[in-house]
C-alpha cells in the first residue's frame, strides 16, 4: 500500500523520470527498510524493557539463600529428627543418622513432593512420608516407594547442611528484612 | 516533506530513540551495580521467632531491641529470640509467653549452648569471679559505711526520718542501694526471684544441679508469679549486667556485660569505651590510662582504619594501626594464629589488684599461686607468669622490637617491685601489727588510718602500677607514686604514731612497743633515710637503743610475713 | 494468501479496501505544517500512559500501609522501574501541556464555532479528565505531597455550598483521609477516568471525522491544486515522527530528571512548603487570593464559561458584529494563566 501511495504522490512532482526510475525505486525500497529498521529497533527495545520490567527482579535466585542456624549438635541425638521452617516458608525435616559430628550425620529432606509440589507428611504407623495429592510415598531417607514419584524415580529434595563450631546450619531461602 | 524523506526521518528518529533507551539501560546497570554494592547481608527472622518480632517490633512495644537484633550477626545466621531465651520447664524463672516457654535472663549457660569455648574461657577468668566481691571489703563499704545493713536480721532497709516532699509514698529506704547501683552493676548481682513471702530467692536457695535446674523444690514452689504466670525478678537484683553476675542456674557471669544485647556487637566489644563502663575512676582508671598513653592517642586518631567490623579482627592481618584493650588482652593476632581468649588474665604477668602486686603464676584451677616457698610454688604452678608475658609480648612484637619490649618490661618490673617494697609491704606490715596488737578494731573502716591505707593501695597504689603497666606517665607518677608517698609519710606513719601514743597513755605499753618496733625498723631502711625528722618521733622519745640496733637488718625484708595476704581484698 | 483472505472474509464481513477508504480520510493541507498537527500528541501520550500505567499497576499496592513502600520498590528494585515510573510521570506532564496547547490552537483558530460546539465541550471534558488524572495520580504515591494535596483538595470540595460535604465524603470514602481513600483514588485513576477518557476520545474523533477537520487557508499557499492529502501513509508518517520525537523526549527527560520520591505521608505534620503540581498553580494561587467559597465558586464559574464559550462567542458576534472579540478574550485568558503559573513557580 505504501509503495502505491508513494508513486501517486511523488510522480507528478518529480519531473525527470527517464533514467531515475531504478534509482528511485531503490531509494524508495531502502527508505522503507530504513524506516522499518528504525521503528522496530526503537520500539522493539522499548518492548524488551517492558518485558524486563515485568520479569521479577528479585527472589528465586541463589542470592536469597543463606546459611541459617538450626541447632547445636549436643541437643540432637542419633535417630532424632526435627523440623526446620525457613523464613521463606520452606519446610525441612532433619534427621540425625550418625554421631560423627559433621554434616554427613544428617539428612535434611524437603517436605515438597517432587511430583507436583504438594506437602508430604510423616506417617509414623507406616514409617513413610506420604503425599496426599497423588498418593506418592517416600521412605525415611527420602527415596520414593510408591505412587507417581516412584514411577519417575524421584526422591524428596535435600537441603545442604554444614557443621561449624559444633553448630548445625542449613542452606535455605531467606526473606530479607532489609 | 516528501514521503521518502519522512520515512528516512522516521528511521533516524527510531535509531535516536534506541540510543536514548541504551542510555536508560546503562543507567539501569549502574543502578543495579550500586545496589549490589550496597546490598546488606540478608537478614531474616527465623520462624520460631517471627511472632516475637512481629509483636515486639511494633512502635508501641519494644522496637529498639528488635532493630538491635536485626543488626546482629545472630540475625544474619538465623539465630532468633527463642534460641537464646528458650527455657526448660524445670527452670526456676521459666514462664509461658505467647505459647513459648522462655526466661527473661539469658545466662552464660544459655550462650554456652553455641559459644562453648568462649564460655569456658570466661569461666576461668577473673571476670567470672567478680561476684566474689559480695562479701568483701568494698561491699562492707557500700553496705555499711555508705548504706545500712543489719548484720543479725539481714535487714537492709530503714524508714525515712523525715518525709520526701512530693513523694509521700516513699516509706522505706533500701540501705544497700549504693551496693546494688554501684558495686553490683559492674561486679554482678546475685540474681533473685521474689518469694511469695517477700523473701529473695537466689541460686543459693534454689541449689541448681549441673544443668542449672533447681533441686530445692519447696523453694521453687515459693516463687511469686505475676498475673501472667511470670516469675517476678527481685528488683534489687535485676536489671543487672555485671560481669560476675551469679545467676539462678548457678552459672557465673553475664556475656552482655561486654556484648551488649541485643546486637551483641563484636565491634563494640573491641572498643575501649566498652571496658570503660567499669575500668575507670579513682581506683583503677585503666580507660583513662589508656587514653593518656600513646596507644590511646593513636586509637583516637586512627579508629576508622581499625577495621572494627572485621569478622576475626586479627592484629597484623585486619589492622595494625593502634591497639584497644581487647587487642592486647583478648583478641587474636597473627603471631598466635588468631587465637582469641575470653580470659583477659592469660597475658598478664603481674596482678596489680591486691595491695602487694603478685606474680601471675597460676594453678590448674586458674588461681594465683600465693605461697612464697619456691619449691611449693613450682609444684602448684600450672601456667607461669612468664608464659603469660610471652603471650603479651607476641602482641607487642607487631610494632616493637624485642629489645624495646624487654626494656619496657624491665622498667615495669622495677616500678612494681619498688612500690611493693617501699610502700605496700611496709604499709601492710604496720596495719597488720596494729590489728594484731588490738590497737585498731577488727571492723574495717572505723578508724581514720584504715581510710588512709585504703587510699594508699586501693586507689593511688593501683593507679601508679596500672599507669606503669600501660605507659601513662602522669598516672604512674602524679596520680600514683607521688600520692602514695605523700599518704605514706604525711598520714599513715603520723597516724600510726598517734595511735601508739594514745595506747601508751592507756597503759598498753607492750602493744605500743610492738607496733613502734615495726615502724622504726621500716623507717630505718635505706630508702626511707631521707625522711623528715618528725616521723622519728617514737625513736627520739624512747627505745633509742632498739632503733639504733636494728638498722642493718635490711636483708630481713626477704621474708616479710606473707601469711597475712588474705586479710584485705 | 487468497485462501486465508477468503477464510477471513467469510467470517469477518469487512473488506480491506472499504476499511482503508473508511479510515483514509483526506487530511487538509494545513496539516502539512508541523505546528498544526499536534492534535494527535495528547492521544499518543495517552497511549503511553495506558501502557506504562498498566505496567506500574503490576507492582503498585493501593493501601496506606503498602502504597509508599511499593512505589519505593518500583523505583529502587524492579528492573527499569525507575524508568517506567519516570516516563509515566513525564508523559503526564507533557500530556497536560499538549492538551492545553491543542485547546489553545482550536480556540485561536475559532475552530469551536458552529457546527463544532459539541466537540469543544467534549474537549473540555477531556481537559478536566486529564487534570483529574494528574491529581489522582500523584495522590497514589502516598508521600507528603499526596496526602496533603488530597486533604486540601477535599476540603476545597467541602466549601462548595449544599453539595460540597457530600462530594468530599464520596471522594474520600469517609470524613477525612482514611484507609478507603487510597483505593478510591486508585480506582478513579486506573479504571474510571481512563475508561471515561477512552470513550470521550472516541467520541471526539468520531465527531471530528463526521464533520471533517476545520480547514485553514494560509496566504502563501497556491489557490489551485489539491486542498487535501491522504491520511495513509502521509499523515501517518507525520504522526509516527511526532510519536518518536515524544518517545525520545520522554526517555531523555526520564534519564535526566527521573521521578523522585518524597517522604512518607505523615498525617501529623504538614510540610513547610507545600505546592501542588505545576498545572494546578493557577487554581492554587486563586485559592490564596480569594476566600474559600468565593474562590471555589468563581473557578467553577470560569470553567462553566469555558464550557459554553462557543455559544457565548456566537452571541457576542451576533450582538457586536465584531468577529475577533474572542481573540482578545483568549489573549487575556492565556496571559492570566501564564502569569499566574509563573508567579506561583517563582514564589
Amino acid at each position: 500500500m505504501t509503495s502505491e501511495a508513494e508513486k501517486a504522490e511523488s510522480c507528478p512532482v518529480d519531473g525527470n523520470r527517464s533514467d531515475g526510475k531504478d534509482r528511485r525505486s531503490f531509494i524508495a525500497r531502502f527508505s522503507s527498510l530504513w524506516m522499518g529498521l528504525g521503528l522496530v529497533s526503537g520500539y522493539g527495545y522499548f518492548a524488551s524493557i517492558i518485558l524486563r520490567f515485568l520479569y521479577p527482579s528479585r527472589q528465586t535466585n541463589a542470592k536469597d539463600k543463606s546459611w541459617q542456624f538450626v541447632t547445636d549438635l549436643g541437643s540432637i541425638k542419633q535417630g532424632d529428627s526435627l523440623t526446620f521452617i525457613s523464613p521463606a516458608g520452606e519446610k525441612a525435616v532433619i534427621t540425625r543418622m550418625n554421631m560423627k559430628g559433621d554434616a554427613s550425620d544428617f539428612i535434611a529432606l524437603s517436605s515438597v513432593c517432587p511430583h507436583l509440589g504438594c506437602q508430604v507428611h510423616w506417617e509414623a504407623n507406616k514409617n513413610r512420608y506420604f503425599c496426599p495429592c497423588h498418593g506418592g510415598a517416600f521412605d525415611p531417607s527420602g527415596k520414593a516407594t510408591a505412587g507417581p514419584p516412584k514411577a519417575a524415580g524421584q526422591s524428596l529434595p535435600r537441603f545442604t547442611l554444614k557443621v561449624e563450631n559444633n553448630l548445625l546450619y542449613i542452606r535455605a531461602k531467606t526473606k530479607s528484612l532489609v | 516533506m516528501k514521503l521518502q524523506t519522512k520515512r528516512i526521518v522516521i528511521g533516524v528518529l527510531g535509531i535516536i530513540f534506541l540510543a536514548s533507551l541504551v542510555l536508560v539501560q546503562a543507567l539501569e546497570v549502574i543502578k543495579k551495580k550500586e545496589e549490589a554494592g550496597l546490598a546488606v547481608t540478608p537478614v531474616s527472622v527465623p520462624v520460631s521467632s517471627q511472632g516475637c518480632v512481629n509483636c515486639h517490633g511494633q512502635a508501641l512495644r519494644t522496637p529498639g531491641i528488635v532493630d538491635h537484633w536485626k543488626g546482629s550477626t545472630h540475625a544474619v545466621k538465623g539465630v532468633g529470640c527463642v534460641d537464646c531465651h528458650k527455657a526448660d520447664k524445670q527452670d526456676a524463672d521459666a514462664f509461658m509467653h505467647e505459647g513459648v516457654l522462655i526466661a527473661t535472663v539469658v545466662t552464660p549457660k544459655d550462650c554456652a549452648r553455641c559459644h562453648k569455648k568462649e564460655a569456658e574461657e570466661f569461666q576461668h577468668s577473673h571476670h567470672a569471679k567478680a561476684g566474689n566481691i559480695l562479701a568483701s571489703l568494698d561491699n562492707f563499704l557500700a553496705e555499711k559505711v555508705e548504706g545500712y545493713r543489719d548484720d543479725e536480721g539481714g535487714i537492709n532497709f530503714f524508714n525515712p526520718h523525715s518525709p520526701t516532699p512530693g513523694r509521700p509514698e516513699i516509706i522505706k529506704v533500701n540501705g544497700s542501694a549504693s551496693a546494688f547501683v554501684g558495686c553490683r552493676q559492674c561486679h554482678g548481682s546475685k540474681v533473685g526471684l521474689m518469694g511469695k513471702d517477700g523473701s529473695k530467692i537466689t541460686f543459693e536457695e534454689l541449689k541448681p544441679d549441673e544443668n542449672g535446674r533447681p533441686t530445692a523444690r519447696e523453694v521453687v514452689a515459693n516463687i511469686k508469679k505475676d498475673k501472667d504466670g511470670r516469675p517476678v525478678l527481685h528488683p534489687e537484683t535485676w536489671p543487672n549486667t555485671g560481669i560476675g553476675r551469679l545467676n539462678l542456674d548457678g552459672s557465673r557471669g553475664s556475656c552482655s556485660a561486654c556484648h551488649s544485647r541485643h546486637d551483641f556487637s563484636p565491634r563494640r566489644a573491641r572498643q575501649p569505651e566498652n571496658c570503660g563502663k567499669c575500668h575507670m575512676g579513682p581506683d583503677h582508671p585503666q580507660k583513662e590510662i589508656f587514653e593518656e598513653s600513646k596507644h590511646g592517642v593513636a586509637y583516637r586518631d586512627l579508629k576508622e582504619h581499625l577495621n572494627l567490623d572485621a569478622e576475626s579482627w586479627v592484629l597484623g592481618k585486619d589492622y595494625t594501626q593502634a591497639p584497644t584493650c581487647a587487642t592486647c588482652h583478648m583478641s587474636g593476632n597473627s603471631r598466635n594464629g588468631g587465637a582469641i581468649t575470653h580470659d583477659p588474665g592469660t597475658r598478664l604477668s603481674w596482678t596489680n589488684r591486691p595491695p602487694v602486686s603478685l606474680v601471675m603464676d597460676t594453678t590448674k584451677d586458674h588461681k594465683v599461686v600465693k605461697t612464697t616457698d619456691p619449691a611449693e610454688r613450682e609444684k602448684l604452678t600450672y601456667s607461669t607468669a612468664m608464659e603469660k608475658r610471652g603471650k603479651m609480648k607476641d602482641v607487642c612484637a607487631h610494632c616493637h622490637t624485642p629489645d624495646y619490649i624487654n626494656s619496657f618490661y624491665s622498667q615495669y618490673d622495677d616500678f612494681v617491685v619498688l612500690f611493693n617494697e617501699k610502700f605496700a609491704k611496709p604499709g601492710k606490715a604496720i596495719m597488720g601489727e596494729l590489728k594484731k596488737q588490738g590497737l585498731i578494731t577488727k571492723i574495717p573502716f572505723d578508724e581514720k588510718i584504715e581510710y588512709t591505707w585504703f587510699y594508699l593501695w586501693h586507689h593511688e597504689g593501683r593507679r601508679a602500677r596500672h599507669g606503669a603497666s600501660m605507659m601513662a606517665p602522669d598516672y604512674a607518677h602524679w596520680h600514683g607514686m607521688y600520692e602514695v608517698s605523700e599518704h605514706f609519710y604525711m598520714e599513715l606513719i603520723p597516724e600510726a604514731r598517734e595511735i601508739i601514743e594514745q595506747a601508751r597513755k592507756q597503759g598498753k605499753t607492750k602493744q605500743a612497743d610492738a607496733v613502734e618496733k615495726v615502724i622504726d625498723e621500716i623507717l630505718s631502711r635505706k630508702e626511707h633515710q631521707w625522711s623528715p625528722k618528725f616521723l622519728d618521733k617514737g625513736k627520739g622519745e624512747k627505745h633509742a637503743s632498739a632503733a639504733g640496733v636494728t638498722p642493718p637488718k635490711a636483708p630481713e625484708k626477704e621474708k616479710p610475713a606473707p601469711k597475712k595476704e588474705s586479710a584485705p581484698k | 494468501m487468497g485462501v486465508i483472505g477468503n477464510w477471513f472474509k467469510e467470517r469477518l464481513p469487512v473488506s480491506g479496501v472499504e476499511l482503508a477508504e473508511l479510515t483514509n480520510e483526506p487530511v487538509p493541507n494545513h496539516m502539512r505544517r508541523w505546528w498544526w498537527c499536534l492534535g494527535g500528541t495528547p492521544a499518543y501520550l495517552f497511549v503511553v500512559q495506558i501502557v506504562t500505567g498498566i505496567l506500574l499497576a503490576m507492582y503498585y499496592q493501593p493501601a496506606p500501609e503498602t502504597a509508599f513502600e511499593s512505589v519505593e520498590r518500583i523505583t529502587n528494585e524492579v528492573n527499569f522501574g525507575w524508568y517506567i515510573r519516570s516516563v509515566h510521570k513525564w508523559a503526564a506532564t507533557l500530556m497536560i501541556a499538549a492538551v492545553v496547547l491543542h485547546q489553545m490552537r482550536v480556540y485561536f483558530t475559532a475552530a469551536y464555532r458552529k457546527p463544532r460546539e459539541i466537540n469543544w465541550m467534549i474537549g473540555m471534558c477531556l481537559l478536566l479528565c486529564t487534570l483529574l488524572l494528574g491529581f489522582t495520580g500523584y495522590s497514589l504515591v502516598f508521600e507528603q505531597l499526596s496526602y496533603w494535596g488530597v486533604t486540601v483538595a477535599s476540603n476545597i470540595c467541602d466549601t462548595v455550598p449544599v453539595v460540597g460535604g457530600t462530594i468530599k465524603q464520596m471522594l474520600l470514602g469517609g470524613e477525612s483521609y482514611n484507609e478507603n481513600t487510597i483505593s478510591r483514588f486508585f480506582i478513579l485513576h486506573a479504571a474510571v477516568l481512563p475508561t471515561l477518557m477512552v470513550m470521550l476520545i472516541a467520541l471526539h474523533i468520531a465527531i471530528l471525522r463526521l464533520q471533517g477537520i476545520s480547514e485553514l487557508q494560509f496566504e502563501d499557499e497556491p489557490e489551485e491544486g489539491p486542498k487535501h492529502f491522504d491520511f495513509f501513509p502521509d499523515h501517518l508518517y507525520t504522526e509516527l515522527i511526532v510519536g518518536l520525537v515524544l518517545m525520545i523526549l520522554l526517555s531523555t527527560l526520564a534519564t535526566l530528571y527521573p521521578a523522585g520520591i518524597g517522604t512518607h505521608a505523615d498525617p501529623l505534620t504538614t510540610p513547610e512548603h507545600i505546592k501542588p503540581e505545576w498545572f494546578f498553580y493557577p487554581s492554587f494561587l486563586w485559592l490564596k487570593w480569594f476566600p474559600g467559597t468565593v474562590a471555589v465558586l468563581s473557578s467553577g464559574f470560569i470553567v462553566f464559561v469555558m464550557f459554553i464559550w462557543p455559544f457565548i462567542d456566537a452571541m457576542i458576534v451576533k450582538a457586536t458584529k465584531y468577529k475577533d472579540f474572542y481573540v482578545w478574550v483568549g489573549i487575556a485568558g492565556v496571559l492570566m494563566l501564564v502569569g499566574m503559573t509563573l508567579w506561583e513557580a517563582l514564589h
